[in-house]
C-alpha cells in the first residue's frame, strides 16, 4: 500500500542504529529482516515506499525486499492501530472458546471485523496461529505483551490498560 | 551466470546411457545438458539456457536405473555410470501430473476441445503432448493466479492468470539484465510474480528490455504492440527473417516475423547462439521496430513545386533568395522558443491517449509525432524518372559551373556497406572530388584522428564478449552504456557481477557510476588532466609496463614529461575529483591484469576531444593494456553502420578500407575498379561535415543519403540557414525530415527490413540483413537508388545486387577479402580483418604488432586545456547534450514508434535537485535554456543524475533541439563540433507567458 507523502525511515538516529547493525551480518542482505523490524517499529507498518527506501539503503531490488515482507505474516503491508490485538484460535483455544474472546475484542475496539481499524485509530485485531501457550487459553498478544487467560469478560478491563 | 563460456570438453563416459545411447558430456553436466547434446529432448518449464537453476516446476523428472525416486533432469549432475530414462511410464505420469497441477490455476478452456490443434506456447504445447485435459474454469475451486500486469503500459503487459511460477522472468531479468524488476511475492497459493514494491516498472528500474517476454513460456508476460495492431496473435508467422537491429552498434541479431509483407514481431535468437548480443535486445531492438510501417513513410519521390519541365531541361520557375525554399513551417529555432507541453509525470500508465499531442498534429494519437500535414504542401508527388532525371540535371549542371569542389554528399551510417560504397564511388569517380563524410564526424571522429596518429587504427581492438568473460577492470570513460548501448550495457553489469572491478568517469551518476568501484565525476572537459594524473600516479608507482612500452611502443619520453607536471593534486584542482581517488583508480588500471578501456562522446564531442582520446591511449600504451583477450580497447560506436560507413570510405581523406586518397598508387586502383581516368578523382582530402555546412564554404550541390542534419548540427540557426541557401539539395530518407523538407527532390529510401545488405559493429563484426518485407509504394533500395542515379550521371555501374557490390568491395578492401555473403550466412558474421577465404575473422588485434610501418604505437603528450566555453555569471550552468535509452538520435525513426515515443514523449533537461530548488523549478515545470547563442523552452527533470551546476539535455527533440544551444566551434584535428560542454542559464517560463 501507498503513502501520499513519504519521510525516509533511515535518518538520524535510525540510520546510525542501522549502521551499528550491519557489521553483525556478513552481508546487507542478511540484515533485511531486522531493518524491516526497524520500519515497522517506527512506523507502525511497511509500506511501499518504506519497502523501496529498504532496498535503496541494503542495495537489494524492491521486489525483493516486497518478496520477503509479504512472504512473512507478521510484518503488517497496512497501517494497524496503536494496539496489534492477536488472538490464538488455533483448534485447542477455540474448544475453550477463543471465538467468543475475539467477539468481545471486536465489540469493544469498534473494530467492525477481523484485520480493520477502529475508527478511533486505536485497535486492530486479527486471529492467529497456535501462539504456543494451549495450557492457558485464550492468550492473546497486544504488541509485545503476552496476556494469558483471557476470557470475554475480562476483555474490556484489559482493553482499559491499552488506551 | 556465465553467458557464452564455451562448453567444457566433452568426455565420453562410457557407461553412461540415456535411452539406451551411449553419451558424451563435459564435466559437470547435468542429464538435461547431456540429453540436449546427444539431441534427446526432455520438457523443461522452469529451466531456461544459461540462468541459474531453478528446478522448481519438476516437469524434467525422469528415471535413472537403481533410484527409487524420478530425478529432476535440469538439476541432477550426470555420471559415470547412469542408465536414463527420458520417457519412462513413471516419468510421463509424473508429467502429466505436474502439467494437471499447473493447469487448476491456468486459463485453459481452449484446450479442452478444438484448441488443442493449436497451442498458444510451449507450456500449452506440453499439455497437449502429453494429453493432459483441463478442468473447465467454471467447475473448479482454485482461483485463476494473480499478480501485478503493469497496467496501460505501451509495450509489456502481464495477464498473470496465465503465469505457473516457472521463475524465468525473475532470473532473466536478475541475472541477464542485472535490473531485478521482478521478484516472487506473497505465498503458498497466493504467491505471484511482483513488479518492484508497488508494480510500478518506472520506479523498480525497468529498462523494457523484453528480457522478461522473451523467456516467459506461457505468454504471462507478453508485448503489447502486436495485439493492438493485429488482435489475436498468430502463434507463428511466416517467414522469420535474419535481421541486425537498426539502432545502435551493438549490432544486435534479431529476427523479423512476417506476415502479409508486415512486421508482425520481432524477437531475438536463441541465447545460447554466438550472436553480439547473445539474444538479448534492448528496448528499442524489441519494440522500437514500427516506425517502419509508419504512415508517415515516404512512398513516392517528392519534387519541390517550381521544378517545371520545359523541353528537355527542369527550369526553377518558383521565387528565387529566401524564399527559395521556404515551406508553412516553423524553423527550428521558433519552435524552440515557443511555450510547450510540460513533461508527464513519469509512470507507468502513460497511455498513449494521456501524453500531450505535438501542438500540431491533432489527427490519431496513435501518431503523436507524426509529420505535420503542411511539410508535405510545397512537394508534389513525382515518378522515380522525374526525380532522378532531375537530381542528375542538377548536380551534372553545378559540377559544371562551379567545378567539382562545389559537390558534396552525406552517406549513412544507417545505410548497408554496400549503399555506403556505392554513395562514395559515385561522388568519387564522376564528380572528382573527396567531399564525402558522414555523422562519424560529430562521433568519433577524434577517436579516430588519435587513435591513426597512435596506433594507425580506426576500430576497437577487442570484442564485447571478452570484456564479459575475461577482463578484470572495466575503466569506461564519457560513455553511459547502459542507456546508449543497453545490450552491451548489461554484459557490462554481468562482469561487474562476476567480479570485475568497474572505474567510470563520468561527470554525471549514470546507472554504471552508481554501480561503479570507483566513480571519477569530474568537470566536464577537464578529461586530459585526470588521464594524464592517473598516468603520473602510475609512473611515480613504476606500475608501467616497461617491456611492452620498449618493444611495441615508441616516443614514451615525451609523453613522460608531458605528465610530470600533473600531480594528482593539481588533478584535484582541475577535475574536481579528489586525488587519493585518482591514485587508487591508476593503480586498479595498472595492476589489471587484463583492463579494457571503453570510451565515446564523453571524450570525443570536445573541443580538446583529440588530446582526450590521445591521453587515454597513453594510458593504454604505457600499461600495455591492449592486444589481449580482456585487454581491449574500445570506442563504443554509436550508430549500427557508424563504423561500416566509415570502413566503406565514406570519409573525406580516405578511400574504402582506410586507403588514402592522396596516394597516387591508390588512386589509380581504385579509378581502374570504377572504370574511370584516374586524372578524373582528386588527390585532395575533401572537406568534413562540419566544415561543409560553415558560412562561406563552396559546396553548391549537396545529396544527401539517410542523414537529418538539421537537428544533429551543433547551432541550429546557422546550419538551418546555410541550407536554405546551397543551390541544389536531394534527400533520400524514410520520412519527410526536417532536413528533408528543404530539399529540391526528396527520394524515398528502404529501412532496415526492406533490403539485404551488411552492417558493420562496434567490434568489427561484419554481419548480413536479409530483406523481409517491401519498401511502401514506390520506395525503393537504396542501393538501387543509388545504382540508377549513377547510371544517370554516366558512371556506368551495374550491380544487380548488394552481394555483387560486396564482391566487389572484397576486391578494393584488404581487410575484407574473405568476406562473402556465402560465409555471412551464419549468424555470428565476421570480424574483420578477413584477408583470405579461409581466414575466420579477427576477435582481437594488436597481440604482436601494430599496424604501423614499423610495427611500433607512437605515444603523443597531450595538454590539458580548457573547454572552449566556461560558465561564467551570465551562463552559470555547463549543458551537456546526450542521448536517452527510449530515443535514438534525431528521433525519425525513435519517435514514430509508438512504445518508444510513449516513453519519452517530450524535450527534458536533466537538473540537480539543489539547483532546481534553488531556481524554484519542480519536475515537469517548463524552463528557458539560454546559450551565448540561442533559447529554448523545455521541460525540467530534476534528478541528481546530474552535478550541481551541470545539466543534460537530450538533443532528440525538434521542438527544443539542444543543437540550437551548442557551439559550432570546431576540434582542430578531426573537426568535430565541441557539443559536449556549453555554458547556459536556466530560468523558470511561467505558463502563459508569451515568449
Ligand atoms: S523489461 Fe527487462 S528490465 Fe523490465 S522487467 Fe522485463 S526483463 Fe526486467
Ligand atoms: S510470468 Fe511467465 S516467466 Fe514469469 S513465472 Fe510466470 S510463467 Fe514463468
Ligand atoms: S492453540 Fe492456542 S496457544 Fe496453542
Ligand atoms: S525444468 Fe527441471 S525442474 Fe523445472
Amino acid at each position: 500500500m501507498h503513502e501520499t507523502t513519504y519521510e525516509p525511515v533511515f535518518t538520524g538516529d535510525r540510520k546510525k542504529q542501522l549502521d551499528q547493525l550491519l557489521p553483525r551480518f556478513p552481508t546487507k542482505r542478511a540484515a533485511l529482516l531486522p531493518a524491516l523490524w526497524m520500519v515497522q517499529q517506527a512506523r507502525g507498518w511497511i509500506s511501499d515506499h518504506a519497502m523501496a527506501e529498504v532496498a535503496e539503503v541494503l542495495g537489494l531490488t524492491p521486489a525483493y525486499v516486497k518478496g520477503v515482507v509479504t512472504f512473512y505474516t507478521m510484518y503488517h503491508q497496512h497501517p494497524v492501530g496503536k494496539h496489534f490485538v492477536q488472538v490464538c484460535t488455533t483448534t485447542p483455544c477455540n474448544l475453550c472458546g477463543a471465538e467468543g474472546v475475539v467477539k468481545a475484542f471486536l465489540e469493544h475496539t469498534g473494530c467492525k471485523e477481523l484485520g480493520a481499524t477502529s475508527p478511533d485509530g486505536k485497535y486492530t485485531v486479527i486471529e492467529v496461529e497456535c501462539l504456543g501457550a494451549c495450557g492457558f487459553p485464550t492468550p492473546v498478544m497486544i504488541g509485545d505483551d503476552f496476556i494469558e487467560n483471557v476470557t470475554p469478560e475480562g476483555v474490556p478491563e484489559l482493553l482499559r490498560k491499552y488506551q | 551466470m556465465h553467458l557464452g563460456c564455451p562448453p567444457a570438453n566433452f568426455q565420453p563416459m562410457p557407461s553412461a546411457t540415456i535411452n539406451g545411447r551411449t553419451i558424451t558430456a563435459p564435466d559437470g553436466a547435468t542429464i538435461l545438458d547431456a540429453a540436449r547434446g546427444a539431441g534427446v529432448e526432455i520438457p523443461t518449464l522452469c529451466w531456461y539456457p544459461k540462468l541459474p537453476i531453478a528446478g522448481n516446476c519438476r516437469i524434467c523428472v525422469v528415471s535413472v536405473d537403481g533410484q527409487a525416486k524420478l530425478l529432476p533432469a535440469c538439476a541432477t549432475k550426470i555420471t559415470e555410470d547412469m542408465r536414463v530414462t527420458t520417457e519412462s511410464p513413471e516419468a510421463v505420469a509424473a508429467r502429466r501430473g505436474v502439467l494437471k497441477m499447473l493447469l487448476e490455476r491456468y486459463p485453459a478452456d481452449h484446450l479442452i476441445n478444438g484448441g488443442r490443434a493449436r497451442p498458444n506456447n510451449q507450456f500449452e504445447d506440453y499439455v497437449v503432448r502429453y494429453g493432459v485435459q483441463p478442468t473447465p474454469v467454471g467447475q473448479r475451486l482454485p482461483l485463476l493466479r494473480r499478480g501485478d500486469e503493469r497496467p496501460g503500459d505501451p509495450m509489456i503487459s502481464h495477464d498473470m492468470t496465465r503465469c505457473i511460477l516457472c521463475t524465468r522472468c525473475v532470473r532473466a531479468c536478475e541475472d541477464i539484465q542485472v535490473v531485478g524488476v521482478l521478484d516472487v511475492g506473497y505465498r503458498g497459493e497466493q504467491a505471484q510474480i511482483i513488479v518492484g514494491a508497488d508494480g510500478d516498472p518506472d520506479k523498480a528500474a525497468c529498462t523494457w528490455c523484453g528480457e522478461c517476454v522473451r523467456v516467459c513460456p506461457t505468454g504471462a508476460i507478453f508485448e503489447v504492440l502486436p495485439q493492438q495492431r493485429f488482435g489475436e496473435i498468430p502463434v507463428t508467422a511466416e517467414p522469420v527473417v535474419q535481421s541486425v537491429c537498426p539502432y545502435c552498434g551493438v549490432g544486435c541479431r534479431i529476427e523479423l516475423h512476417v506476415e502479409d509483407d508486415e512486421v508482425l514481431r520481432v524477437t531475438s535468437p536463441s541465447i545460447e547462439l554466438d550472436t553480439p548480443n547473445q539474444g538479448s535486445t534492448c528496448v528499442k531492438g524489441r519494440f522500437g521496430y514500427d516506425y517502419v510501417q509508419h504512415r508517415d513513410r515516404l512512398t513516392a519521390p517528392l519534387i519541390r513545386r517550381g521544378w517545371v519541365k520545359r523541353g528537355t531541361r527542369w527550369v526553377w520557375t518558383g521565387p528565387n533568395g529566401a524564399d527559395r525554399r521556404a515551406g508553412p513551417w516553423r524553423s527550428i529555432e521558433a519552435e524552440g522558443h515557443e511555450l510547450k507541453h510540460p513533461a508527464p509525470p513519469r509512470a507507468t500508465g502513460k497511455r498513449l491517449r494521456d501524453l500531450p499531442l505535438l501542438d500540431r498534429v491533432t489527427m490519431d494519437i496513435r501518431e503523436r509525432a507524426a509529420t505535420p500535414p503542411d511539410w508535405y504542401q510545397p512537394f508534389r508527388q513525382a515518378t522515380w524518372d522525374e526525380a532522378l532525371e532531375l537530381v542528375a540535371q542538377e548536380m551534372s549542371r553545378v559540377h559544371a559551373e562551379h567545378g567539382p569542389e562545389a559537390m558534396a554528399v552525406f552517406q549513412s551510417a544507417k545505410c548497408t556497406n554496400e549503399e555506403n560504397y556505392l554513395l562514395q564511388r559515385l561522388i568519387r569517380a564522376r564528380f572528382g572530388t573527396n567531399n564525402v563524410d558522414h555523422c562519424t564526424r560529430l562521433c568519433h571522429s577524434t577517436s579516430v584522428s588519435a587513435m591513426q596518429a597512435a596506433l594507425n587504427t580506426a576500430a576497437a581492438s577487442g570484442s564485447m564478449r571478452e570484456v564479459e568473460e575475461a577482463c578484470d577492470v572495466i575503466f569506461i570513460a564519457g560513455a553511459n552504456t547502459t542507456e546508449t548501448h543497453p545490450v552491451f550495457g548489461a554484459s557490462l553489469k554481468r562482469a561487474h557481477k562476476r567480479g570485475a572491478f568497474l572505474i567510470v568517469a563520468d561527470p554525471r551518476r549514470i546507472e554504471l557510476a552508481r554501480l561503479a568501484d570507483i566513480h571519477l565525476q569530474m568537470q566536464p572537459g577537464t578529461d586530459v588532466a585526470l588521464f594524464n594524473a592517473m598516468l603520473h600516479h602510475i609512473l611515480a608507482q613504476g606500475l608501467e609496463n616497461r617491456e611492452f612500452i620498449a618493444q611495441r611502443t615508441k616516443s614514451f619520453d615525451a609523453v613522460k614529461q608531458a605528465v610530470a607536471p600533473y600531480p594528482p593534486e593539481r588533478a584535484e584542482a582541475i577535475t574536481g575529483v579528489p586525488a587519493a581517488l585518482i591514485r587508487q583508480a591508476a593503480e586498479r588500471y595498472a595492476k589489471g591484469p587484463n583492463t579494457t578501456t571503453l570510451w565515446a562522446m564523453g571524450l570525443t564531442q570536445h573541443l580538446t576531444g583529440h588530446d582526450m582520446v590521445t591521453s587515454l591511449l597513453n594510458l593504454i600504451l604505457a600499461t600495455g593494456m591492449i592486444g589481449r583477450w580482456g585487454a581491449a580497447m574500445m570506442p563504443v560506436r554509436g550508430q549500427n553502420n557508424v563504423q561500416g560507413a566509415s570502413d566503406m570510405g565514406a570519409i573525406p581523406f580516405v578511400y574504402p578500407d582506410y586507403q588514402s586518397v592522396s596516394d597516387p598508387a591508390m588512386r589509380e586502383k581504385f579509378a581502374r575498379v570504377w572504370g574511370v581516368e584516374p586524372e578524373r578523382m582528386s588527390l585532395t582530402p575533401g572537406l568534413k561535415v562540419t566544415e561543409m555546412t560553415q558560412e562561406g564554404s563552396p559546396i553548391r550541390a549537396l545529396y544527401i543519403m539517410g542523414e537529418n542534419p538539421i537537428i544533429s548540427d551543433p547551432d541550429i540557426a546557422h546550419a538551418e540557414a546555410w541550407f536554405r541557401s546551397i543551390e541544389f539539395l536531394a534527400v533520400q530518407d524514410l520520412f519527410l525530415t526536417e532536413t528533408a523538407r528543404y530539399a529540391d527532390v526528396v527520394l524515398p529510401g528502404a529501412s532496415f527490413a526492406e533490403k539485404t545488405g551488411t552492417f558493420v559493429n562496434t567490434e568489427r563484426r561484419i554481419q548480413l540483413a536479409h530483406q523481409a518485407i517491401h519498401p511502401p509504394g514506390t520506395a525503393r533500395a537504396d542501393w538501387e537508388i543509388i545504382v540508377d542515379l549513377s547510371n544517370r550521371l554516366g558512371l556506368p555501374t551495374t550491380f544487380p545486387s548488394p552481394e555483387a557490390v560486396m564482391e566487389e568491395i572484397r576486391q578494393v578492401a584488404p581487410a575484407w577479402a574473405g568476406v562473402s555473403y556465402q560465409r555471412l550466412k551464419n549468424l555470428a558474421g565476421l570480424q574483420y580483418p578477413v584477408p583470405s577465404d579461409d581466414h575466420p575473422g579477427t576477435a582481437f588485434l594488436f597481440d604482436d604488432r601494430f599496424p604501423t610501418p614499423d610495427g611500433k604505437a607512437t605515444f603523443h603528450p597531450a595538454q590539458y586545456t580548457d573547454p572552449a566555453e566556461l560558465p561564467d555569471q551570465e551562463y552559470p550552468f555547463v549543458m551537456n547534450t546526450g542521448r536517452q535509452l527510449y530515443h535514438w538520435h534525431t528521433g525519425t525513426m525513435s519517435r514514430r514508434s509508438n512504445g518508444l515515443d510513449a516513453r519519452e514523449p517530450t524535450a527534458i533537461v536533466e537538473i540537480h535537485p539543489d539547483d532546481a530548488a534553488e531556481l524554484g523549478i519542480t519536475d515537469g515545470d517548463l524552463v528557458r535554456l539560454t546559450s551565448r547563442r540561442n533559447a529554448v523552452v523545455i521541460s525540467a527533470r530534476v534528478s541528481d543524475r546530474v552535478a550541481r551546476r551541470q545539466i543534460f539535455v537530450p538533443f532528440h527533440f525538434r521542438e527544443a533541439a539542444a543543437n540550437l544551444l551548442t557551439s559550432p566551434v570546431l576540434e582542430p584535428h578531426a573537426k568535430m563540433p565541441a557539443l559536449k560542454v556549453c555554458a547556459v542559464r536556466i530560468e523558470p517560463v511561467a505558463v502563459g507567458a508569451t515568449v
